[in-house]
């Protein structure tokens, strides 16, 4: 489970039982579910029970996960509950055993063996297109696309012109501000901490973002946010560079291929086009390999293609240890990145240079910006020379960085419950030890039998389960 | 275009399980299924691995699957089908997505477009079937009647070697030599550091007994297994043989020999699934009481006793060797002088001798002389 996958698991499990039933009646939503937002174990459990011809009990549960890896059968189970796709049940003799949601076990099992005739797997144009398109193309669309919202919001916070943004839909400029990723500050877009976090992660990650912040608003606009959301996980399950027909999608569905097209997630030759195709952002969607990397990784590489020099779509970045950076690249959305926390100084044709300085680091912070997030992006593009070393970075740069960001930050707040007041050590010590499994414990006090934790549902349930005994 | 779909990134790339390689040894011996028929017949079982294999890839987005049957008179690979040799037609494949080469185009135009099934596993499954069938037609009588067993030991060095080489391929590659993979293959050992290493292991549907005729190549490919870290997985259906099993307890396999083969999907999906990252969680089935007998190397059968060549470590059931030269080494061995002469007790009963005769006399001139002792007796 990746990074990006997991942002949409925490949007997923935060939807009512209703929507999860729904979206299980989809063969590829199932799998596509399956493939990316569960936990390895999970993956296991669910595989051992679907085709179990009786449930699962938990006795048998237990012993076949060894007695150490408790931790990570409880976390497992957390998010099959969570999801609603595993259901405890107890019999008669008071023995429990665990089953798989019906609905979801049959999706799946479909998705597996490519039965049923639910044609969720997208159905492919029947006619060769005439105005067929190539995956080169389809690329440099996708990238083309994304890379004008990235640069929406980055380019006009450092004042490169206020003409950037012009190829951006009015859909979208709405959107970025609905989710805050810029906000308009003193009449000037400004990027905002988490359109920084949204720039700084891969391409993979950024379209999820984007896309979450997009299914949070269907409601609005009068769309089924099941529907939005099938379509997506159908469009993770499709062949790069295959034309798929329109026929079968619903109105909610073709109203979304529009501003999917605006944000290059899928390419259509015309607005009443019969056919779409879907461009390497869709078809990694749920899957991480093979993700297009726009110009924060290779746009140098690809802008010269003439001079002679080694590609170097593995980074472009040098920092010297008197904290000067030197940046191979004429792309200006790297520029303009780079800008929000340095102090460029010189350009040249195919370099810019500059100084990491107490000021434009505590600037970015202020802007919102982490210096771990700084950190990180300095690393991922690190120039192949600075790869030789270990750290990639200098250290007393990175400390230094760190440095200046503590300077502004003296306390940290953690959202969540305070449990206390137990009637005896004995169960105090029975749900601390459940909360420690779970993973939510934050805080704890022995001697005032109390402690902190971020999340309570499950103890909640675990709490309920004990009362009814 | 290469430039576009640079795969990997160094961000994010820690967190997850590696990718895992699932090579499949499926024995194909006709003679077994046909014994097998009435329970399973080999069609039902080819359905279930496939729904397994859609599995595995289904588990892990950079899940890789390899399929090789070893046939009666050949081992060769079902999947990835077997490429006219262009140097990179098969490497690379994750999650069974074909390649947007000139080779995978015409192979595409094959697979029927069902919108009912996901794109990856249709490949995965065409490329199977077909090659199955192929290698089905071109099974004569002649090769039947030639042999009553499957080429196990062959199979399993196609395994093995494959997987060696997309652990090779499969990794990244540091920049210096991004545009020669061949010469990243070359100093390997140098760049292994860098590298997020595939997790692989062998998954053997073996049906057929009597394997001892193939003791020596498989067991150098358990010892290669082994030291790759390569577990061996065997699912056992019919017969028994000694040799699976080693191969099982000596690379850290799992060995099952279901009773009901009917439910082969339920022994696959709860037993073979989870990959090397899972089973660190979990307790997996192995073989109780594993027999170490081995093979002997002159007549390939199973020895309680055998007699070993003290030059090169063959094993053998007689004693009486032509010429007395090792089969193996052509070590001159004097076994028959060994086996027929009584045990050698004199010397020991001189040495006990002699350390009591040691302590008794405290002279020194008693001992210098080793033929002193004797006299004592």
């Amino acid at each position: 489970m990746s990074a990006s996958s997991s942002q949409a698991l925490e949007y997923l499990v935060l939807l009512p039982v209703q929507t999860h039933r729904k979206l299980y009646e989809q063969p590829s939503t199932v799998l596509a579910i399956f493939r990316c937002m569960l936990p390895h174990l999970a993956k296991s459990i669910v595989m051992a029970i679907l085709y179990m011809p009786t449930a699962f009990a938990s006795a048998d549960l237990d012993t076949w996960f060894r007695p150490s890896a408790k931790k990570e059968k409880q976390q497992a189970l957390y998010v099959l509950e969570q999801l609603h796709i595993i259901v405890l049940k107890q019999d008669a003799a008071r023995q429990t055993s665990y089953e798989l949601y019906k609905g979801f076990a049959l999706s799946l099992r479909q998705a597996l063996e490519g039965s049923g005739t639910h044609r969720s797997f997208g159905v492919p144009a029947s006619k060769p297109d005439p105005h067929k398109v190539n995956i080169a193309f389809l690329d440099e669309y996708a990238k083309r696309q994304w890379e004008n919202i990235l640069f929406y919001m980055v380019g006009t916070t450092v004042g490169l012109g206020s003409a950037v943004g012009q190829d951006v839909g009015e859909g979208t400029k709405r959107l970025l501000q609905a989710g805050d990723f810029v906000r308009m500050q003193h009449g000037r877009l400004g990027i905002t901490r988490t359109g920084f976090t949204f720039v700084l992660q891969d391409t993979n990650a950024q379209v999820w973002s984007l896309l979450i912040e997009y299914l949070k608003h269907v409601s609005e606009l009068g769309m089924s946010e099941t529907d939005v959301l099938s379509f997506l996980f159908m469009l993770g399950s499709l062949e790069l560079g295959q034309d798929y027909s329109t026929a079968t999608l619903s109105p909610t569905q073709l109203q979304m291929l529009e501003d999917l097209t605006a944000f290059g997630v899928v390419y259509r030759s015309s607005k009443s086009s019969s056919t779409f195709y879907p461009t390497r952002l869709a078809v990694t969607l749920t899957s991480d390999s093979g993700a297009l990397t726009t110009s924060s990784d290779n746009l140098s590489a690809l802008c010269r293609p003439g001079v002679g020099q080694a590609p170097t779509n593995q980074g472009f970045i040098i920092i010297e240890t008197n904290y000067r950076l030197y940046a191979y690249t004429n792309s200006l959305l790297q520029i303009a990145v780079l800008s929000l926390f340095t102090r460029l100084t010189t350009r040249f044709p195919n370099l810019v240079s500059g100084k990491l300085t107490k000021e434009s680091i505590t600037r970015a912070v202020r802007t919102g910006i982490s210096s771990a997030q700084i950190i990180s992006y300095l690393t991922s593009h690190a120039h192949p020379q600075m790869q030789k070393n270990t750290p990639f970075l200098p250290p007393t740069v990175m400390d230094q960085i760190r440095l200046w960001e503590y300077e502004g930050e003296r306390v940290e707040t953690t959202n969540g419950y305070l449990m206390r007041e137990f009637s005896s050590e004995a169960e105090y010590r029975d749900l601390l030890g459940y909360a420690e499994a779970l993973g939510v414990l934050v805080w704890r006090n022995d001697a005032k039998r109390m402690f902190f934790i971020d999340q309570i549902e499950q103890i909640q349930s675990y709490l309920k389960k004990k009362a009814q005994r | 275009m290469n430039a576009i779909d640079a795969t990997d990134r160094h961000i994010q790339k820690d967190e997850g399980p590696p990718p895992s390689l699932l090579a499949i040894v499926l024995d194909t011996n006709p003679h077994a299924w046909a014994h097998l028929s009435s329970t399973l017949p080999l069609s039902t079982a080819l359905a279930n691995i496939l729904i397994f294999i859609n599995a595995h890839l289904a588990s892990g987005n950079g899940n890789e699957v390899a399929v090789i049957a070893s046939h009666s008179h050949k081992a060769c690979f079902l999947y990835p089908p077997p490429t006219p040799p262009t140097p990179q037609a098969r490497h690379g494949t994750p999650n069974g997505d074909i390649e947007m080469n000139g080779v995978a185009d015409t192979k595409l135009n094959g697979i029927p477009d069902n919108p009912n099934k996901y794109r990856p596993f249709a490949t995965v499954e065409t490329a199977i079937l077909n090659n199955f069938a192929k290698l089905l037609d071109s099974t004569k009588v002649e090769h039947l009647s030639a042999t009553p067993t499957t080429l196990i030991g062959g199979a399993l060095s196609l395994a093995l070697s494959y997987i060696a080489k997309s652990t090779l391929l499969h990794s990244p590659v540091d920049p210096s030599t991004h545009e020669d993979p061949l010469r990243a293959l070359a100093d390997s050992e140098s760049t292994h550091a860098q590298r997020v290493p595939l997790t692989s292991r062998i998954l053997i549907v073996s049906v057929s007994g009597d394997l001892a005729n193939q003791y020596i190549p498989v067991m150098n490919s358990i010892f290669a297994a082994q030291r790759k870290r390569i577990p061996i997985d065997i699912l056992k259906l019919a017969g028994d043989t000694v040799l699976l099993q080693q191969a099982s307890d000596a690379t850290g396999g799992v060995y099952m020999k279901p009773e009901r083969p009917e439910g082969l999907l339920q022994y696959l999906m709860m037993a073979f699934l989870p990959d090397a990252t899972a089973r660190r969680s979990f307790v997996m089935p192995s073989a109780g009481g594993v027999d170490f007998r081995a093979a002997c190397f002159c007549h390939r059968k199973v020895v309680d006793i055998g007699y070993v060549c003290s030059v090169c470590l063959s094993i053998f059931c007689t004693p009486s060797l032509p010429n007395n030269l090792c089969l193996t080494c052509g070590s001159y061995l004097s076994l028959r002088s060994a086996t027929t002469n009584p045990p050698a007790l004199i010397p020991r009963k001189k040495k006990k001798r002699r350390r009591a005769g040691g302590t008794d006399s405290a002279t020194p001139a008693g001992t210098p002389a080793g033929s002193g002792t004797p006299m004592h007796a």
